[in-house]
């Protein structure tokens, strides 16, 4: 399988803070991708790591998954995990699936 | 099937990298037909759910880096798209192991309330599928089967 370019991941550190801009289709095929991605990101428990969904278009449960895999895994190891800017469609099944407040920072 | 359907068929190999194409193929389809952009959100997550499910429990898939399982010889998965006057369906069907439709059925649920620790990771694909579309049917004979349905509501006719 070739590589794809559907998943598209930038990562930025700022002072205390990793954000993760992902953009495009999270789904089965690009679920290798994300996971490679964020494996290492989950151990920088010495700050905070936020993932900004404005670009994403597409999640299905695969995509969902792993964000549940990351909040367990920021959990267990008390580092804070965030999700923001999340589209109105993606926001839906989030809701649906009931992981919306755990993502998510109260207003 | 009746002369009021009309049936578009595709069929793809089972695998993840043309979940994607049965993705782009009802989009189309969908908006010839007249659905909403969320609608055709809603859809495009279902069919991909029971294609995900297909790659990964009927045939087993080197792709999500789960232990291999000896595939079978050139697995499809065939998607027929059926334009009904007022609905979609969606059959979605491979030819792999069947799974336990019953026992996934009773297990797709959100998480209720709880804490971080009742969030599960997987088994959602079957509870989205249920929530998304109007109608879910699952048949196991030979192989998996879903047929996913939505119902076309135009405007103004409301």
């Amino acid at each position: 399988m070739t590589q794809t370019d559907k998943l598209f991941l930038r990562t930025e550190n700022q002072e205390g803070k990793c954000i993760v801009y992902v953009g495009g289709e999270l789904d089965l095929e690009s679920a290798v991708h994300m996971r490679a991605v964020m494996t290492p990101l989950i151990e920088l428990t010495d700050r905070e790591l936020i993932l900004n969904l404005r670009e994403l278009r597409y999640v299905d449960s695969t995509g969902i998954g792993i964000l549940v895999s990351v909040l367990k895994a920021r959990h267990a190891k008390q580092a804070p995990f965030s999700v923001e800017a999340v589209p109105s469609h993606i926001r839906k099944l989030f809701d649906m699936t009931g992981i919306t407040p755990f993502l998510l920072k109260q207003a | 099937m009746n002369h009021n359907e009309e049936v578009i068929t595709l069929q793809v190999p089972a695998s993840a990298e043309y979940i994607d194409l049965v993705r782009l193929t009802l989009y189309g389809l969908a908006v010839k037909i007249g659905f909403s952009f969320e609608e055709i959100e809603d859809m495009k997550v279902a069919v991909s759910e029971a294609c995900n499910n297909a790659v990964l429990y009927a045939y087993g898939d080197l792709d999500t880096g789960m232990a291999a399982q000896a595939p079978q010889p050139a697995p499809l998965i065939e998607v027929r798209f059926v334009k009904k006057n007022d609905a979609l369906s969606i059959i979605v069907k491979d030819d792999g192991r069947s799974f336990d439709a019953a026992a996934a059925a009773a297990r797709a649920k959100p998480v209720d309330g709880g804490s971080i620790d009742d969030l599960q990771a997987g088994g959602l694909g079957l509870y989205l599928m249920q929530a998304l579309m109007d109608n879910v049917e699952v048949n196991c004979e030979m192989g998996t089967e879903v047929v996913l349905t939505k119902r076309l509501v135009k405007s103004g006719e409301l």
